[in-house]
């Protein structure tokens, strides 16, 4: 009866394992939901201030007045709108001029190619905010201080060098055969571009567009340099002034916020599959 | 103008003679590409327009400008202006040599191919230009918005541009060789203490960073793959959730929970029982308690991150592997040690590599959590703070201080200690090792 003692006792030591996973996941899941649901609480908690908080989650009532005072006491809508041209212009031009120059280095040959792609590595190291103060000059110089289209540059000029190169090397595994066959039939090196090689990159190219959309939204330190008017101001400005030291409008900036991020959120965990195929793939074919 | 040209290759100097003339000639005079010849030439003509207000300012670039005290203070001579045209301008020759070079292969390049089929190619810009074309405005666009801005940042790591003696437009800023260098290094006791610090504490907190998120990322990617609980989908997506929210929101969510005195999270602790009636724990407000926290709230918003990598990173792993080990045998523990992992970090190692570069810069887990916090005995002179690592001093030398030279001799260090790091995982990657450069 050994086997069936054996047997037993795997299945035993099975239970228990499952268990402890259990009990670990949902530890880790109140850890990870823990600074989210206050966030979520504060927003529909009257009052203003995180020491005014109660601290049972939805507590002290429920209130929709931070929510309403965004849309009428304070330029949310105007924010919203900036920040999405400036997102929605950056994600378009990050795709085109990326995948432009990763086909090209892809496929062609080229002087200075190597030297180029290195040069694209080592300027990718660096956050844009190193060189902030030439940034502005150069804005200035052709005229995009407090302008959208200025903003648009700079993080376009950011995303640049790392997304060349994750496109690179994944179009790097796409057949070559794939476009010979094309120019034998005679189609020109920009349609190739656009027939072939575009549709069969897709997943690197959406989840380029995504992650260069996402990226404006709370980016601080250049809107602050460069949009002074208000009418020019962005969701990250805006947000951060309900928490600067001057005042502490804790419960208005978890409102402003959640509404951004449910969307992300969401947003994310349906497309969680495509998320690991890309970023796996990035990892597999480096 | 109809000129013969010649099929068997001897007309080649006479070629390379005109193209090197003036750009777009040879392509002009003999290979009858006007359009291209035209928009070389138009572009060498606005060069040579510009050249004196080039050359002055290049001039600029070495002098900076002179004081001119007796003037008023928008008519002096602004000294970063100067310096920043100067290299805007040596950017823009840059571009003018390679475009020079270009004209001139590409000339050469049509006359090889007339040689061998007789005929002259389009008279438009032809698809022979899409590569330069196509990288264009990739090129423009990280000259002059990243490489600019970085070589005026390492110029400013030679001049004494700082507050509150070389501010232009007031004052001028010279050139004063290592002097910033030596100051940082030791000829300043309470400078030179500081960067020590300072940069101890940003590769401890790179490596430890690195290694948490990765550590706690692959465990939550194994046991999710394994264990396969009914729940499992559920936990994947809260899992994902760190990820989604924007890091500036969950930071400065974090930031207001862990405050000391009417943070949720003490006060939770005190309502528990757990601390103390008036005991506050100093989260965020002890130097050394609050490098432990920006570990741990890092390792909250950055093992998603690690958990789609290793998960993506496994399903490269054949199936039959496990099903042998199985027969075999072998249990968890053992399968994850001598098959999952070795895999898993063969795979990827590069990325490991990447993630630590970029905490080296993670300017926003520290700015937006703790500010950079708690003030030490040198805050007050040198602005570096407890938690501060290199780019977070950066900024506040920058913004605060405007101790511009200073901040730019860190950011050259930075660049001297993770170039050879990209530059090493770069000659690893397949792509470099494969393909044909």
């Amino acid at each position: 009866m050994t086997d069936e003692k054996r047997y037993r006792s795997a299945r035993r030591s099975e239970k228990f394992y499952r268990a402890a996973v259990y009990v670990f996941f949902t530890v880790v899941t109140l850890v990870v939901l823990y600074p989210l649901v206050y966030t979520v609480s504060a927003a529909f908690t009257p009052g203003s201030s995180i020491s005014a908080l109660g601290l049972i989650p939805f507590g002290d009532g429920i209130t929709l007045d931070h929510f309403r005072a965004l849309f009428t006491d304070t330029n949310y809508v105007r924010w919203f709108r900036n920040t999405m041209i400036i997102a929605a212009s950056t994600s378009a031009l990050t795709v085109v001029v990326c995948t432009l120059a990763a086909y090209i280095f892809s496929r062609f040959r080229f002087v200075f190619k190597k030297s180029m792609m290195m040069a694209l590595l080592i300027l990718q190291i660096f956050p844009s905010f190193v060189g902030m103060i030439a940034i502005y000059v150069v804005l200035l110089r052709i005229g995009g201080l407090d302008t959208l289209w200025g903003m648009v540059l700079i993080y376009l000029a950011g995303n640049v060098p790392y997304n060349t190169w994750l496109v690179k090397s994944y179009m790097d595994t796409i057949p070559r055969s794939l476009d010979e066959a094309a120019r034998i039939d005679g189609a020109s090196n920009f349609r190739t571009y656009v027939q072939i090689i575009l549709p069969q990159a897709k997943p690197m190219v959406i989840f380029q567009a995504i992650t260069s959309f996402t990226g404006p939204w709370m980016e601080f330190i250049f809107s602050k340099l460069i949009l002074r008017s208000n009418e020019n101001q962005t969701l990250a400005l805006g947000l951060y002034s309900f928490v600067t030291d001057k005042k502490n409008e804790f419960t208005m900036f978890c409102a402003g916020a959640i509404l951004i991020a449910i969307p992300f959120m969401l947003f994310f965990v349906i497309t969680q599959k495509m998320l690991v195929t890309s970023l796996g793939g990035a990892a597999v074919k480096e | 103008m109809e000129r013969t040209l010649q099929r068997d290759g001897t007309a080649r100097g006479r070629l390379l003679c005109a193209s090197l003339l003036f750009m777009g000639l040879g392509h002009i005079l003999y290979l009858r590409q006007y359009l291209k010849g035209v928009l070389f030439a138009l572009v060498e003509g606005i060069v040579l327009i510009s050249l004196p207000r080039m050359i002055g300012g290049i001039r600029n670039l070495f002098t900076l400008g002179d004081p001119h005290p007796e003037l008023p203070v928008m008519e002096r001579d602004h000294s970063v202006f100067m310096l920043i045209d100067g290299v805007m301008l040596l950017a823009a020759l840059f571009l003018f040599v390679l475009l020079y070079y270009i004209s001139v292969r590409s000339a050469l390049g049509e006359y090889k191919r007339y040689c061998d089929t007789g005929a002259f190619s389009s008279a438009g810009l032809g698809d022979h230009a899409f590569p330069v074309l196509g990288l264009a405005p990739m090129v423009v666009l990280v000259l002059f918005f990243v490489v600019v801005p970085l070589v005026f940042s390492a110029c400013v790591a030679f001049t004494d541009y700082s507050s509150p003696h070389h501010i232009p437009p007031n004052n001028t800023v010279n050139w004063v060789g290592l002097d910033n260098f030596v100051a940082l290094f030791g000829g300043n006791a309470t400078w030179a203490g500081a960067l020590g610090r300072v940069a101890l504490w940003t590769l401890i907190w790179a490596a430890a960073a690195t290694l948490t998120s990765y550590a706690g990322g692959t465990i939550m990617a194994v046991l999710l793959q394994e264990s396969r609980l009914k729940l499992t989908p559920f936990f994947r997506s809260v899992f994902l959730l760190p990820y989604a929210v924007p890091s500036v929101v969950s930071m400065l969510v974090w930031q207001n929970l862990l405050n000391g005195s009417f943070g949720t999270v003490n006060r939770t602790l005190i309502a528990l029982g757990l601390i103390g009636k008036d005991t506050v724990i100093p989260w965020l407000s002890d130097a050394t308690l609050a490098k432990f926290t920006c570990v741990f709230i890092n390792l909250w918003a950055g093992f998603p991150y690690f958990m789609l990598l290793v998960t993506g990173a496994m399903t490269a792993i054949p199936p039959s592997v496990y099903e042998a080990a199985k027969m075999d045998g072998a249990n968890r523990f053992q399968v994850f040690r001598s098959i999952t992992l070795p895999q898993v970090l063969y795979q990827t190692t590069p990325l490991i590599i990447m993630s630590f570069t970029h905490n080296i810069n993670n300017f926003g887990a520290i700015f937006f959590l703790t500010g950079g916090n708690p003030k030490v005995a040198d805050s007050t002179v040198t602005s570096a703070k407890g938690t501060d690592i290199i780019i977070t001093w950066v900024y506040n030398l920058t913004v605060n201080l405007q101790k511009y030279n200073f901040a730019a001799v860190l950011a050259v260090c930075i660049f001297v200690v993770l170039a050879p790091a990209a530059i090493f995982n770069f000659r690893r990657t397949k792509s470099f090792r494969e393909s044909e450069f």
